[in-house]
């Protein structure tokens, strides 16, 4: 298969599988806040997770590139975050029912992947197995962060087949980057050391500034530092197998 | 001088780099529960970026030795945590929880220190002509750790003094382990990748149990999570140089 077109169809798998999201709603219209803090820890350990196995990487190229590529990566999720102002957004409320809100929560959400596709494109580069496994690490991580989104736009009376389609549109965008990622790193390998760095660094950010916070007040702190962990590990022990 | 003896040394001079960790907090005199977040989010970036740094170490031996230290590693956080709980904890001015998560990261950095002072061992055993080269490398590299362990503890009231002496003993684990590891590097060499994972799983979960949780509530989202991610790339960057 030609090599761009793998990276169209396995991005396109990784967005697709954000329409699974809104499956445990259907068994519960109202989750408790706990789900959504166990589906949030459950993404940010497989993020966490992918964020390793790209810092693992074995390159020749200098680090020094890829270290200015992650605080690249950092400051442009910050910047994103503080222009839209959605910096402290809150992505737990699910009795806000503002427009407003609801536009934030999707566009935040739209911006969050941008660095998912990022991280395949660049790992495709590095080689196909790495690449798959990346996508489909990010694949799985995008379901439980569609529950979320889905329980947001449920309470606001959006129904569920409507809900997965938000979230496919929402990571649509993924797609884009992680096929444009893949053409200009194998175009130009002297952008492989940035294109890694920025996604290490952008995934990192976004674990740290949207994922985590919140599901600490949803569930216990003891319960989201387990499911963060194990989905980590689960990431590191793939990654292991798939180098 | 034995090669034991050298190994013993070189291992007690890392111990004591880890001390000057404890220096940046010199200049710092006020206590506010904002400083307290940042001081917890720098820490954790440095946790997890030295994490990371273990993990691709253990992962070389075997990436399911390194996962089953690490879920070991875990479990004694979970049970030294439980353990800590029984007990109305002092730490030098602080009481209760405050005083609970300065043992523990006290505990946690100790155990770490563990199986790096084996990695010193088997990297010995590898002949001494490389001993300076990488008792520089471990010297350096525990100043950051110090200062982990500085950050969480002078937030809460402890002196510099007591941040330097604390350092230090978190460290200690490292010349006592090294001469046994360096004597039968054999038997060590299959440990490794455990005691890897150990130390890389119980460092993160301690950052994701305990640090993270205290800095989110104490300082808005995006100022903890910008902390912890450059900490975290500047340690990977730090780790790649050594």
């Amino acid at each position: 298969m030609d090599p761009t077109l793998t990276v169209l169809l396995y991005s396109s798998v990784a967005a697709g599988m954000a329409g699974l999201g809104p499956l445990p709603l259907a068994w519960r219209h109202r989750p408790p806040a706990a789900w959504i803090g166990w589906a949030n820890a459950l993404a940010a350990g497989l993020m966490l997770g992918a964020a390793y196995a790209l810092t693992a990487v074995d390159s020749d190229h200098s680090a020094v590139v890829g270290t200015v590529g992650a605080v690249l990566g950092v400051v442009f999720v910050y910047s994103t975050h503080a222009a839209s102002r959605t910096s402290d957004l809150e992505l737990n409320r699910l009795d806000e029912t503002s427009p407003e809100y609801g536009y934030k929560v999707l566009l935040i959400n739209t911006l969050h992947s941008a660095p998912e596709g990022v991280a395949i494109g660049v790992a495709m580069v590095v080689s196909v197995p790495f690449g798959v496994f990346m996508a489909l690490s990010i694949a799985v991580h995008n379901i439980p962060e569609a529950t979320v989104l889905s329980a947001i736009l449920a309470s606001r009376g959006v129904k569920l087949l409507e809900a997965a389609g938000l979230a496919i549109v929402t990571n649509v965008g993924q797609i884009l980057l992680a096929v444009f990622t893949y053409a200009i790193v194998e175009a130009a390998p002297g952008m492989r050391m940035w294109a890694l760095g920025f996604a290490v660094g952008s995934l990192v950010y976004l674990v740290m500034v949207q994922l985590l916070p919140e599901s600490y007040r949803q569930a216990g702190q003891t319960t989201i530092a387990l499911v963060t962990i194990v989905s980590m590990g689960i990431v590191v022990l793939l990654g292991g197998a798939a180098p | 001088m034995s090669p034991a003896a050298v190994v013993l040394m070189y291992g007690l001079i890392t111990a004591l780099a880890t001390g000057l960790g404890a220096l940046p907090f010199a200049f710092v005199r006020s206590v506010s529960p904002r400083l307290v977040a940042y001081a917890n989010a720098t820490a954790s970036g440095l946790m997890l970026g030295a994490s990371f740094g273990l993990v691709a170490q253990g992962t070389r031996f075997g990436s399911w030795q390194t996962v089953t230290g690490a879920t070991v590693g875990v479990i004694f956080i979970l049970l030294t945590q439980r353990i800590l709980g029984l007990y109305d904890i002092q730490f030098g001015r602080a009481r209760g929880a405050g005083a609970r998560r300065m043992v523990l990261m006290v505990v946690v950095m100790t155990a770490h220190s563990f199986s790096e002072g084996v990695a010193v061992g088997v990297a010995f055993g590898g002949g001494v002509t490389l001993a300076i080269v990488i008792t520089a490398a471990i010297a350096v590299h525990n100043v950051p750790e110090g200062l982990a362990i500085s950050a969480v503890l002078r937030p809460r009231g402890a002196s510099v003094l007591a941040c330097a002496g604390w350092s230090i003993v978190s460290s200690l684990p490292q010349p006592l382990m090294a001469v046994p590891a360096f004597l039968f590097v054999e038997a060590f060499r299959e440990a490794l990748p455990y005691g890897i994972g150990f130390a890389a799983g119980a460092m993160v979960f301690m950052v994701l149990v305990e640090l993270l949780p205290e800095a989110y509530g104490q300082a808005r989202k995006p100022t903890v999570a910008l902390l912890v991610s450059l900490t975290m790339v500047a340690m990977v960057l730090f780790q790649r140089y050594l």
